[in-house]
């Protein structure tokens, strides 16, 4: 059997924060800082953290430019928050 | 922070408890689903449950990916995590979660690589820093998380990255919804709606619950001021005799949903017949495994898995939790053999899990609200 990485660490971290990643249905506002729209990956940070850095996919919500603020799941933005029609008004003839 | 201090003024959240406290029909007794374990956390944390009427009950729904997996699935990624060759990766909320002979935190306390990862990219990263291992991700969530993992597949493709494979666990939202409207033991009389999910899938999937059950779906951002909101709407809709699917989230929420991260799930994924829920049992078409154009990063195919079946502690009540039959200070072991630390259900395990955000947060009965 090999050994993983301190389980102090993980413990640390797990199940501790605020939210869960999975379950808690979880969207982080971040910023973008820099693109490297070829890999669909961009750098981000925190919204409310400008240390707190991540590289996140953006194959969902290209193209993103430097300064466009993401919301982020699991390492992915599913939607950019300042887009046009990101937020769009429910139809006024509901489906329903 | 935009998009969150506006949503968490207290003057405004009065407001809106005001409006909701006039328009409850006096003797009429309203019970609401949440249905994301995300908004039952906030309403917690936040006391938003203390600013609504008596006669307003919150039912806490089985939207918590954790809370559902059951046992089996989890002695399965427990034996996968054994294998010498394997580094296992998976999210934080996973670890704790106990199997029928621990949990995977256990696992890596006896030995094995078991290793916390934010995303699924990040388990993508091992793989490549470490090709003579092999890199198993544990996939869990529900639609607002299986993108993600279909696109580290489809990058794990592009790249040919093959040390790497993945235990596919993903469910989708709306088949329990079904079950649990099926359910003779539920009356409810509204829908609180996911709001990252519809961020995925849109508001559209939610119409069969107004069409063919005749209630009404608000979905909801997580801040106290949306669920406050979506109440209120959800009240509005009662009162007015309609239902319908409302869209309070619309600052984030598109009413199609993201059409990219539908496809890519569509090429990655395909339903499985039959997928066990905790609590709820199997439902059909409710999982999804990897399609076969990505059989080869599939680690159920990849590797020899037991695929068990476990049933849950008997002491364990988290099923009739999760179908909102209880509420989890009324589970025979809630706060007592099982605890945050030492949990015998998942309820209890996740943040997000109504046993946790009950226990959290001192809600050990109706009305009290002690410290732990």
């Amino acid at each position: 059997m090999t050994r993983g990485a301190p389980i102090a660490d993980d413990l640390a971290l797990a199940c501790h924060s605020d939210h869960c990643i999975t379950c808690g249905d979880e969207g982080v506002p971040m910023r973008v800082l820099a693109v490297d729209a070829g890999r669909s990956l961009a750098l981000c940070a925190r919204a409310d953290d400008d240390r707190a850095r991540d590289t996140i996919e953006i194959a969902l919500v290209e193209p993103v430019a430097p300064g466009d603020r993401l919301l982020v799941h699991a390492g992915v933005a599913l939607v950019r928050l300042e887009a046009e029609g990101a937020g769009a008004a429910p139809p006024t003839e509901d489906p329903a | 922070m935009r998009f969150v201090d506006e949503f968490r003024d207290a003057e405004l959240g009065r407001a809106v408890a005001t409006e909701i406290l006039g328009a409850v029909e006096p003797g009429r007794h309203y019970k609401l689903m949440e249905v994301c374990g995300g908004h039952t956390h906030s309403i917690y944390k936040y006391g938003v449950d203390d600013l609504l009427p008596e006669n307003v009950e919150l039912v806490h729904g089985p939207g918590c990916p954790v809370c559902v997996i059951p046992m089996g699935r989890v002695d399965d990624g427990i034996a996968l995590a054994r294998r010498p060759e394997v580094i296992f990766t998976c999210f934080g909320d996973m670890l704790r979660v106990p199997g029928s002979d621990g949990s995977l935190l256990e696992a890596k306390a006896a030995g094995a690589d078991v290793r916390m990862v934010y995303s699924p990219l990040d388990a993508l990263r091992i793989a490549k820093a470490n090709p003579e291992r092999e890199v198993v991700f544990f996939a869990i969530g529900f639609e607002t998380t299986a993108p993600s993992t279909a696109l580290t597949l489809k990058r794990a493709r592009v790249e040919d990255v093959r040390n790497f494979s993945c235990m596919c666990n993903h469910v989708t939202i709306v088949p329990p919804l079904r079950a649990l409207l099926d359910s003779p033991d539920l009356r409810l009389d509204g829908f609180i709606g996911p709001g990252h999910v519809s961020t995925v899938v849109g508001a559209r999937p939610f119409a069969f619950i107004p069409a063919d059950y005749g209630k009404p779906v608000v979905i909801a951002g997580f801040e106290p001021l949306d669920i406050l909101h979506a109440i209120r709407m959800l009240l509005a809709q009662l009162a007015d005799g309609r239902c319908a699917v409302e869209n309070q989230y619309t600052r984030v929420v598109p009413w199609e949903g993201n059409r990219r991260a539908l496809e890519a799930m569509a090429e990655v994924f395909e339903l499985r017949p039959h997928f066990e829920w905790r609590g709820l049992g199997f439902i059909s078409q409710s999982g999804l495994r990897l399609s076969d154009a990505y059989a080869d990063l599939d680690a159920e195919r990849r590797f020899d898995v037991p695929g068990v079946r476990v049933a849950d502690p008997k002491a364990c009540q988290c099923g009739e939790v999760l179908k909102g039959v209880i509420k989890p200070w009324e589970c025979k072991v809630f706060g007592t053999a099982c605890t945050p630390e030492r949990p015998i259900g998942t309820c209890m395990v996740s943040s997000e899990g109504a046993c946790a955000a009950y226990y959290n947060f001192g809600r050990f009965a109706r009305g009290e609200r002690e410290a732990v």
